[in-house]
């Protein structure tokens, strides 16, 4: 009985000793930070020497400009690639399940985008979209005048979400494929012995059956509206025209590295971002348990 | 008998037609990932004027200079080997740290170890935008900033919380007799891991590795503000502020792209048929 203890006990000491150096870096860089970040929220912080406690000033005074409601209501407008992305995904995957013509090239291609930095395809998209860019010249050919594609609000926006679904289709279809891998085949020979045609088996089995991947691609497209953005509005509109495609997260960087330094308005920026983040995490994955419900 | 052939056929041909327009349909979206590449590529030997011309014709003559200039007057060479190095170190830390870790959190049951993996991977959640203001300041006190520790341990914290999460789903799947026996035979702790542990999870630890390596290779918020000085630089910084200051040179600025994408490309090629294998297996836990 005392060898058993002594047993649990070298273990527990060695499981304590196996997880404290990761323990310690995440607490320092990302716990500490954080902690700093919530209390900075509540200052008028520039950077430098001012450092004084306001209060909830800047909360209030970030709740009550309109360039907040606006850089929101961005994250929004960016969150209509989500169904774009899931229903082409979500067909492309399918094909490559049926293994059509030339599957397994075309899987390999469409990931393409997600290995290449999006960095450099918000760069790349600038250029095909510039003023002197190929888009432009394409429609010189069939006689249509181009446009500062970029420079103009919804066109600008739309280009953005063009984007968006282009870098993550095959993504979405790479998740779709391991998601169908998990539904038994048998199911698809039932429904196909019961003369169900391919509409009805993708409505009725695929689609339901693939409930999970969508409840957690939703999710993770949603974070990452919220959070990813940075590099692809960094290289594409910087933010423009005005703030017209800024969004929260670009925003905290032109509030803390960009043009100014005010460091305790930005916090109180990431705070807000911060617990939209886990609201709306928490709400999807609510709504997707009731719908699991009503599924099963 | 004959009503029934006709509608074979009518199926047979409505069954093709659907297929052939799948198949086009497909191709035009593989299209427009592969174009951009070729894009580059012809676009990269051309000059200013020749691109202004006509973008999409083949270059008169492969004449290298944008080339040439990039390596030489930008110096990119040393901004591939700053990236490079800064994801070896950060990579081989984390996954060291990971792999001890996850070990404990799959196999070694402690009080509190549920809270400490929640604590752990709970802050995957976190947007590196809300913690880095705070986290300057930190590492300017302690004289990180423009130092490739500072990013190192950035990088590491940043990648933990996945690592740890997808290793100790991989190594909960190991059976507990297998490393009851090695136990038996008298091997030790760092004797489990090393003969048991990590030899049953390398795959998931090298996709893991891979997949760090892409997405280090391919940041730009943190390296952009932790490395201001010119020569520390990562190539995606360098290539930010390269984009700006050649903006009338498109061709130029299209070699820029192109030599960026190159290392996470040919990764990405030679280990295609293991990694979509892992993604797609791996893709949902």
């Amino acid at each position: 009985m005392t060898g058993k203890s002594k047993y649990t006990k070298i273990t527990a000491r060695q499981g304590w000793l196996s997880v404290i150096p990761v323990l310690i870096m995440i607490l320092l860089i990302r716990g500490y930070p954080l902690v700093v970040g919530l209390y900075e929220s509540f200052t008028n912080w520039n950077g430098m020497s001012r450092n004084d406690f306001v209060g909830l000033a800047n909360y209030i005074s970030i709740l009550k400009d309109p360039v907040f409601w606006d850089l929101l209501k961005n994250n929004i407008v960016f969150m209509l690639f989500i169904p774009i992305q899931l229903i082409a995904g979500i067909v492309v995957a399918v094909l490559f399940y049926e293994e059509t013509a030339g599957w397994k090239f075309f899987r390999n291609v469409f990931y393409l985008p997600q290995i290449i930095s999006s960095v450099v395809i918000g760069y790349l998209f600038s250029v095909f979209f510039s003023y002197r860019g190929p888009v432009n010249a394409i429609l010189k050919m069939f006689g249509l005048s181009g446009k500062e594609w970029l420079g103009e609000k919804w066109s600008a926006i739309i280009i953005i979400i063009l984007c968006l679904v282009w870098v993550n289709i095959g993504w979405q279809a790479m998740l779709g494929l391991g998601g169908m891998g998990a539904i038994p085949p048998s199911v698809f020979e039932a429904a196909r012995m019961d003369g169900a045609g391919y509409w009805q088996r993708l409505f009725r089995i695929t689609i339901p059956m693939l409930g999970r991947t969508i409840e957690y691609s939703c999710v993770m497209s949603v974070i990452w509206v919220l959070t990813g953005l940075f590099p692809f509005i960094f290289s594409m509109t910087k933010g423009g025209p005005g703030y017209d495609t800024t969004t929260i997260d670009y925003m905290i960087y032109l509030k803390s590295f960009g043009s100014s330094s005010e460091m305790g308005y930005a916090c109180a920026l990431s705070v807000i971002l911060l617990v939209l983040v886990t609201v709306l995490t928490a709400i999807q994955m609510k709504l997707s348990d009731k719908a699991n419900e009503w599924g099963d | 008998m004959i009503k029934n052939g006709v509608i074979k056929i009518k199926k047979i041909k409505k069954h093709l037609v659907v297929r052939i327009v799948t198949f086009v349909s497909l191709s035009v979206l593989a299209f427009s990932f592969l174009y951009p590449l070729f894009f580059m590529f012809i676009n990269s030997f051309k000059t200013k004027t020749e691109y202004r011309k006509d973008a999409f014709a083949l270059p008169e003559s492969w004449n290298f200079d944008n080339y040439v200039y990039m390596l030489d007057q930008f110096e990119l060479i040393r901004y591939f080997f700053n990236t490079i190095f800064i994801a070896f170190i950060s990579i081989g830390v984390m996954m060291l740290l990971a792999v001890f870790a996850s070990y404990a959190f799959a196999r070694l049951p402690f009080k509190g170890r549920s809270l400490v993996y929640m604590l752990v991977i709970g802050t995957m959640f976190i947007p590196a935008q809300v913690t880095m203001i705070p986290m300057y300041q930190m590492f300017s006190r302690m004289h990180l900033v423009n130092t490739f520790t500072g990013v190192i341990l950035c990088n590491i914290a940043g990648g933990l919380p996945g690592a740890v999460l997808l290793l100790t789903a991989n190594f909960r799947g190991i059976p507990v007799e297998l490393i009851e026996a090695c136990k038996i035979d008298g091997a030790g702790y760092f004797k489990v891991i090393w003969n048991v542990i990590i030899p049953l999870g390398k795959s998931t630890i090298a996709i893991n590795v891979i997949l760090s390596f892409v997405s280090q290779c391919n940041d730009l918020f943190t390296p952009m503000i932790l490395l201001q000085e010119m020569d520390k630089r990562t190539v995606m910084v360098a290539l930010s502020s390269i984009m700006s200051k050649t903006s009338g040179d498109q061709a130029f600025q299209l070699t820029g792209l192109l030599l960026a994408v190159l290392p996470p490309l040919l990764l990405y090629i030679c280990l295609q048929k293991y990694l979509v294998k892992g993604l797609t297996v791996g893709a949902i836990k």
